[in-house]
């Protein structure tokens, strides 16, 4: 049986530096990864070369075994959600109309209908109430919300979250995070940038540890965190784990 | 000339400048026209076209801005006018239209480049075209930030339709200019109310676009001068 998403041997580089050196990963149905890595490790763009936001120079990627390719991108692209670090929600409109906009302009749902599954994936995120904001006028822990609203409103495969809590207080950290352990907990299929420990302990089904644009080691949180093969990995962990403690991290 | 001669002057002159005046906005309409729509495919070419259409963009800038409006009229009424059929109006609605093309393309430019990068990243990663990003989700928001300088542009253009007296265009200048020889003299008064006229219209203009401008506001987008 073939992965959901598989990801082979993706190689991507920005002028002298080579960003990612061959990177393979596999997601199986209703998986959820994180990755996780020091930082210009080439986690980010690791998510923007699956979803050809920047093409990789090399390697493929395969959803439900069909390659994306430049002629099939915005046919695939429905396919695969993106969560953003700073949110990018539509500033000129409601979350309803955020949320709404891709069934309606994208796949073409009617109007009637979108605003029934709109209003059912703000409810989900547990903003049916904030309905009639617009980005500014909410929090950007509730943006955040709104922003995973929109990309499950595309009923997508997968959907891939780009550090999704890095600019957001602690205290608003917590929300975002509980929405996105409710989503593994249901079945979506996940691909995690983040180094946000509560999610990466309690609901993903591996990590995935990169270093230098590789990818060093990956396996189920329970082991990586307390039997890591490389020494790499160990101390990295160690100090987000201290880092996570002192803060506090704001996990739910 | 006492008092009463000049306001019977004025009453029985005022057809004429509405006619004028009638004119002008017509004018003014067909060339804001011409350098909206001109303007924003210009504007677009230069942000999201191939390098070629950039520099073809850019090089109509500078050549439509560099020019003195009258110069670009007589160019046209006489110079293109040699080789096809042009009214004298068609010729400034050409000249001044395509020299607004090139204000307005600026504007544009600038508010399409004010919307954040991640707007447009944003829309393409849930898998919308290219054209449809840029309809739905850049240019709402360009729009709103460009009606503020577009507001500027239609004051600027409305003074500049006057300009069009030196091709013949019977708009409310040189209407004026007719009323003077017919009642010889009464100069300071014709033109005074002239003037009078185009404050008129462009205060009026101005509150239009501001209740636009206000209309289309939204958390995010207010006016500068609202905050």
């Amino acid at each position: 049986m073939t992965s959901l998403l598989e990801v082979r041997d993706l190689h991507k580089r920005y002028g002298e530096t080579e960003v990612l050196k061959g990177v393979s990963l596999a997601l199986e149905r209703g998986q959820s990864k994180v990755v996780m890595g020091p930082s210009g490790t080439g986690k980010s763009t690791l998510l923007r070369c699956i979803n050809h936001l920047n093409p990789p120079d090399a390697g493929t990627v395969l959803l439900d075994g069909e390659e994306l390719t430049a002629r099939n991108l915005n046919a695939m692209r429905q396919q695969i959600g993106f969560v953003f670090q700073d949110f990018n929600l539509f500033t000129h409109l409601r979350a309803l109309d955020n949320v709404r906009i891709g069934p309606m302009k994208i796949l073409g749902t009617d109007r009637k209908e979108a605003t029934e599954l709109a209003m059912t994936e703000l409810d989900r995120v547990g903003l049916a109430d904030k309905a009639d904001s617009y980005p500014a006028e909410l929090s950007g822990g509730q943006q955040q919300r709104v922003s995973i609203a929109r990309a499950l409103a595309m009923q997508p495969k997968v959907i891939l979250f780009d550090e999704p809590t890095s600019a957001l207080d602690p205290e608003l950290t917590g929300e975002v995070v509980s929405v996105m352990k409710q989503l593994a907990s249901d079945g979506m299929t996940m691909l995690v940038v983040s180094h946000e420990l509560g999610f990466a302990r309690s609901a993903a089904d591996e990590i995935v540890f990169m270093d230098g644009g590789h990818i060093i080691e990956q396996g189920p949180p329970d082991r990586l965190f307390t039997a890591p093969e490389h020494e790499r990995t160990r101390s990295f962990l160690q100090v987000i784990a201290a880092h996570d403690h002192e803060g506090d991290g704001g996990t739910a | 000339m006492d008092d009463g001669a000049i306001w019977s002057v004025i009453v029985s002159q005022m057809p004429y400048l509405l006619t004028g005046l009638w004119i002008g906005i017509k004018l003014l309409a067909a060339l804001l026209a011409v350098g909206l729509v001109l303007g924003l495919v210009i504007a677009l070419m230069e942000v999201y076209g191939h390098w070629s259409l950039k520099v073809l963009g850019i090089l109509f800038e500078r050549v439509f801005r560099g020019i003195p409006a009258i110069v670009l009229l007589l160019l046209f009424y006489y110079g293109v006018g040699g080789y096809v059929e042009l009214s004298s109006f068609a010729a400034a609605v050409l000249a001044l239209g395509l020299r607004s093309t090139a204000y307005q393309s600026q504007i544009f430019r600038g508010a399409i480049q004010a919307v954040p990068q991640g707007q447009l990243v944003a829309a393409r990663a849930m898998g919308m075209s290219m054209p449809r990003a840029i309809g739905e989700i850049v240019l709402p928001q360009a729009l709103r930030h460009a009606t503020g300088p577009w507001t500027n542009e239609f004051s600027s253009e409305l003074k500049a339709t006057s300009l069009a007296y030196v091709i013949g265009v019977v708009e409310l200048t040189r209407q004026a200019k007719y009323i003077i020889s017919n009642t010889q003299g009464n100069i300071l008064l014709i033109f005074a109310v002239v003037g009078l006229l185009y404050f008129i219209v462009n205060w009026a203009g101005n509150r239009v676009l501001y209740r636009l401008e206000d209309r289309l506001a939204v958390p995010g987008f207010e006016r500068r001068d609202a905050a």
